[in-house]
């Protein structure tokens, strides 16, 4: 069911909020032991809120398409007395106030249902976290979910909530949504308050929703983006009027055989709904990367200053992380964003002759648990830059950008579609017309 | 080349030897990958956003 299906049926009192918030319950305490995809699940917090959805909807009070509607948070979204821990022991916590999300997502009517697994401190994209344990796969538990939000993917993907938000720093919405088979938007950096969110890098971190659907996407969108969005509708939208960039470079280059099927698939999709494919030289996403990566390494590390003597305290990925970002100088990363800058202004030209871009999410499938390479032919690639290989750069840029699911079988796929800053409307229409 | 090592030492006493040394590698590749960009930029990639305001 979806979130436009739920919001008729509790407005026909065909269900309460109570009954589908139970049904949401039941199923992550199910799926809890398989899938870990919780820290913590918010039983009397959530049947409150529902309970309270259901009495406003008795009053004639309709709050909008989220009321009523089983949700969770990512375990860095801060929330006034229950526990948040961003994935770290270092931060582990009952904040005393909301986050601006949370804030919004209230006064929207919909019901809490817990705090999902993430990678710790939200520094990685395997959600394999040493204080609280692997988040798993649902369409292969031996797998990665992806991550940084790697707990919301699988709840969504589990249909345990009818979405989940999440952040991304370095493609951490989009890759989990890749692997584990669900939608995630990482909107136009800015466009969704980060106030009361655990901070990782600050000039790259964003927060957006992973749902099974773009147009559901764009629901919880317009419940908590700073501004509406503009013009978004999904139905009617055709894509006979749209330009499709089609990348000749980097993103066609070390893909897996099934991604770039499934890959040529969507664009022949695509082209048969009538847009139009237009190859495109994009310019230098793995330089972009490099920066980015500079950028992030020297951000978190400044941010984690105050905790460098607690060193047993973090798992040893992101320590390692925290050490290389201490050896980086104050050049390099103002030369990293300098980079960024002259970057956002060269794609910014793109946009004359294109609407979106599409490129596949991930070039891999999800990889298992404690997998630290993929093959390609005779070189290696270690597995957390591959796996942020396709996406690192767009939050550089700072662009909105959707990963669709293509296939479940054998794995789910993702489908990015990038857009120019602000035309979150536009992916997620894009979006939705192609799914 | 960087001494990562000595810079090391010097700067983050507390990280232990032996992680400063798994961690040159990754930090030669990004040295490697971040130098070239870095020379690429002169004074005229700045400010190029103000012109005309």
């Amino acid at each position: 069911m979806t979130i436009e299906e739920a919001a008729r049926k509790l407005r026909a009192r065909e269900v309460s909020s109570v009954e589908l918030t139970q049904e949401s319950l039941r199923k992550i305490h199910a799926e809890q032991p398989r899938l870990n995809a919780f820290i913590t699940i918010t039983d009397e917090v959530a049947l409150e809120q529902a309970q309270r959805a259901d009495d406003d909807f008795g009053r004639g009070i309709d709050r909008g398409p989220l009321q009523g509607i089983p949700y969770a948070l990512k375990d860095l979204f801060k929330t006034a007395g229950i526990r948040t821990t961003g994935g770290t022991k270092i931060f582990d916590q009952v904040p005393d106030y909301d986050c601006a999300v949370y804030e919004k997502l209230r006064a929207a009517g919909a019901v809490l249902t817990g705090k999902t697994g993430m990678h710790e401190l939200a520094y990685g994209i395997t959600s394999n976290n040493p204080h609280y344990g692997a988040v798993r796969n649902p369409h292969d538990p031996a797998r990665i979910p992806g991550g940084s939000s790697g707990g919301s993917g699988a709840a969504v993907a589990a249909g345990m909530v009818f979405f989940a938000m999440g952040s991304d720093t370095g493609g951490s919405i989009r890759i989990p949504a890749a692997y584990c088979g669900c939608t995630g938007l990482k909107p136009t950096f800015g466009r969704v308050s980060r106030f009361g969110t655990m901070p990782l890098g600050g000039s790259l971190d964003h927060m957006g929703p992973m749902t099974k659907t773009a147009s559901e996407a764009g629901l919880v969108m317009d419940a908590i983006a700073s501004e509406p969005l503009s013009g978004f509708s999904t139905p009617g939208f055709s894509l006979k009027s749209v330009r499709i960039g089609v990348p000749q470079n980097f993103y066609n280059e070390r893909i897996a055989p099934e991604v770039a099927i499934a890959f040529a698939k969507a664009l022949s999709r695509a082209e048969a709904a009538g847009a139009r494919l237009v190859p495109l030289i994009v310019p230098d996403p793995g330089a972009i990367n490099v920066a980015g990566r500079t950028i992030l390494l020297t951000e978190v590390s400044a941010l984690m200053e105050p905790y460098f003597g607690r060193r047993d305290d973090f798992g040893a990925d992101v320590l390692s992380l925290i050490d290389q970002g201490r050896m980086l100088a104050g050049t390099d990363y103002v030369n990293a964003q300098r980079f960024g800058r002259k970057a956002r202004r060269q794609w910014a030209e793109l946009w004359r002759s294109v609407d979106v871009i599409f490129t596949p999410t991930a070039p891999i499938l999800a990889p298992f648990i404690g997998q630290a390479e993929v093959k390609w032919n005779m070189e290696s690639e270690d597995v957390r830059l591959a796996t942020t290989r396709l996406v690192r750069a767009i939050n550089v840029l700072g662009l909105p950008a959707l990963s669709i699911p293509l296939t479940p079988d054998p794995l789910p796929i993702g489908l990015q579609i990038i857009g120019p800053l602000f035309q979150e409307h536009l992916v997620l229409a894009v979006g939705a017309a192609l799914g | 080349m960087t001494d990562w090592k000595t810079l090391a030492a010097a700067r983050c006493p507390d990280i232990p030897a032996d992680a400063v040394a798994r961690m040159v590698p990754a930090l030669e590749a990004l040295g490697a990958s971040f130098r070239p960009l870095a020379l690429q930029l002169t004074p005229e990639d700045e400010y190029v956003e103000e012109r005309g305001a």
